[in-house]
């Protein structure tokens, strides 16, 4: 398989919600009430529950390896944390992940990725570095 | 609240722990976050590092209740083994407060105890968020 720099990636979509929350935070070992319980995240400031940005994190390492195969390895994966996944209690909320290759070196290549949720970008300079 | 400086940048230490990345754990990631289990996810090592960091940085006067993820990177030199032991071993690599926000930034190196190599490197910035934020 090979791509040249500038290919586009077909948008990914995943849909998250207040279960699936949970399920991270117990997989995660991220039990920060800020990720659950509502009325903890608003005495904090917070406008309602927020996804982990781990999740968010690892939802587009999913998109990736959608993308290029989940038997590729991974050799670097960076991501910053923009905006929060905001996760209201019954809805089911859709982050759209977008990737494009940034960079091709021998047998690996680089993939940038954009998170979107609600119009808002939720990850900056998110790059995925895989081998093929 | 502790006042820290930049004197933390370069402070290392070194776990007596080991970290198991058990073939069960890693299943039980790979489906909360919708993925093919037979594969490690290359976020998989998040839960070890920040439980790294939480054992030295609170006893550095680091409010745990006050922390957000700034940003996060993973270096992979090879795929995990299930139920793989990990050693551990994290350098604080910079440290900044910005308007009463301290940003924490820590390197952890994630070594194999049967192999002895060098398995995984991962950076977190973690945000400890000032009483006025």
């Amino acid at each position: 398989m090979s791509w040249e720099v500038g290919h586009e990636f077909a948008e990914q979509i995943y849909s998250i919600n207040r279960a699936k929350l949970k399920s991270y935070a117990d997989a995660s070992g991220d039990q920060n009430p800020i990720h659950q319980d509502e009325t903890f995240a608003r005495s904090v400031g917070l406008p309602n529950v927020i996804a982990h940005g781990m999740y968010t994190m690892a939802l587009a390492g999913e998109a990736v390896r959608s993308w290029v195969g989940s038997e590729r390895s991974v050799i670097e994966f960076s991501a910053r944390f923009a905006k929060p996944v905001i996760v209201p209690k019954g809805e089911d909320v859709a982050i759209s992940f977008s990737g494009k290759v940034a960079e091709v070196a021998g047998d690996q290549v680089t993939i940038e990725v954009i998170a979107m949720c609600g119009g808002i970008k939720v990850l900056n300079q998110t790059k995925v570095r895989v081998r093929l | 609240m502790a006042v820290h400086g930049p004197e933390l940048v370069g402070r290392r230490f070194s776990s007596q722990r080991t970290c198991i990345a058990s073939a069960q754990s890693i299943k039980i990631f790979a489906e909360a976050i919708g993925a093919d289990s037979r594969f490690t996810p290359p976020t998989f090592l998040i839960s070890f590092s920040v439980a790294a960091a939480e054992e030295f940085l609170p006893a550095l006067g680091f409010d745990w209740s006050r922390v957000v993820h700034g940003d996060q990177r993973f270096l992979h030199h090879r795929d995990i083994r299930p139920d793989e032991h990990l050693t551990y071993s994290s350098e604080i690599e910079s440290y900044k407060n910005l308007a009463g926000n301290e940003f924490v930034s820590i390197r952890t190196d994630f070594y194999s105890v049967e192999s002895a190599d060098l398995v995984s490197a991962t950076w977190s910035t973690l945000v400890f968020r000032g009483e006025q934020s």
